[in-house]
């Protein structure tokens, strides 16, 4: 393979938003607006899980129901699990935060547990809005071409897209470093 | 009503025997919000899974509605529900049948 080659190869697996480091880190590739856009979202979803009604509606995805044929096991699977699956989601949050929020002034550095956390948090995000905004599977196949230009749910739509895209990016990196064979 | 030589107390007593012989299964349900990616990438994280069986697993989410990813004793069933809830996916146990 000739140097052309290589470099090409090089420039194209240092593209995306996340770029493996040869320590087993990634670098957060995004603009600085993106990052603080981030931690804005970050910060509202902790707000939900400390702050709302876990029997809402909008929250049900990010407490699923355990045994669907039992409630009564279900009941008893809530009391004593869902505070350990806030604290568990809030600890994630925390840290996706810690790690744009420390990076002032330079890229933020991800670890693998970093990368796994953000993730997590990530599809949180896109759980919690995909649920507000109803989203269905005909979405994915025919878009959202019924909305008016100027209907504000286009805007959330574009964002939950936007979403996807990052959490697709942040899995494909993962997969080519071999974090997961 | 046909007679028997055992007591009705009896047969339950076999009968709970037998169910509590049954394991636990896992189930990950279809929802139109997870990456299919995700879903796959999460089970070969947590299950150590190869990229063919999540796949696979994967696409009987997608398609068939639901798919069996572990089973096992009722405790590990648990742990590997609150892991998967974790991750947002959307999972449920029961006894196997």
């Amino acid at each position: 393979m000739g140097n052309y080659a290589t470099r090409h190869m090089m420039r194209r697996r240092n593209s995306g938003p996340f770029v493996a480091q040869r320590d087993g880190t990634y670098v957060m590739n995004l603009a600085p607006d993106v990052q603080a856009m981030l931690v804005h979202m970050f910060g509202e979803l902790r707000d939900v899980l400390t702050t709302g009604d876990s029997n809402e509606p909008t929250l049900q995805r990010l407490f699923p129901v355990a045994y669907h044929q039992d409630p009564e096991s279900n009941e008893e699977y809530q009391r004593l699990m869902r505070s350990e699956l806030v604290a568990s989601r809030l600890a994630a949050i925390s840290r996706a935060v810690e790690v744009i929020d420390t990076a002032t002034n330079q890229s933020p550095v991800l670890t693998s547990g970093d990368m796994s956390q953000f993730m997590q948090s990530l599809n949180a995000i896109r759980l919690l809005l995909g649920t507000m905004l109803d989203v269905s599977e005909d979405d994915e196949l025919h878009g959202h071409s019924d909305l008016e230009d100027d209907d504000p749910r286009l805007a959330q739509h574009h964002l939950y897209a936007y979403l996807g895209w990052l959490l697709e990016a942040s899995i494909s990196a993962q997969m080519n470093r071999g974090e997961i064979r | 009503m046909a007679s028997t030589t055992e007591s009705p107390a009896a047969d339950v007593a076999v009968d709970e025997q037998l169910d509590t012989d049954k394991p636990w299964i896992v189930l990950v349900w279809n929802d139109p919000i997870n990456l299919m990616s995700y879903v796959a990438f999460v089970l070969q994280k947590l299950f150590g899974y190869s990229n063919e069986k999540a796949t696979e697993l994967m696409l009987d989410v997608h398609h068939k509605g639901r798919a069996v990813v572990s089973s096992g004793a009722r405790e590990r069933a648990e742990l590997d529900v609150f892991r998967l809830h974790e991750h947002g996916l959307w999972a449920t146990m029961q006894r196997d049948t």
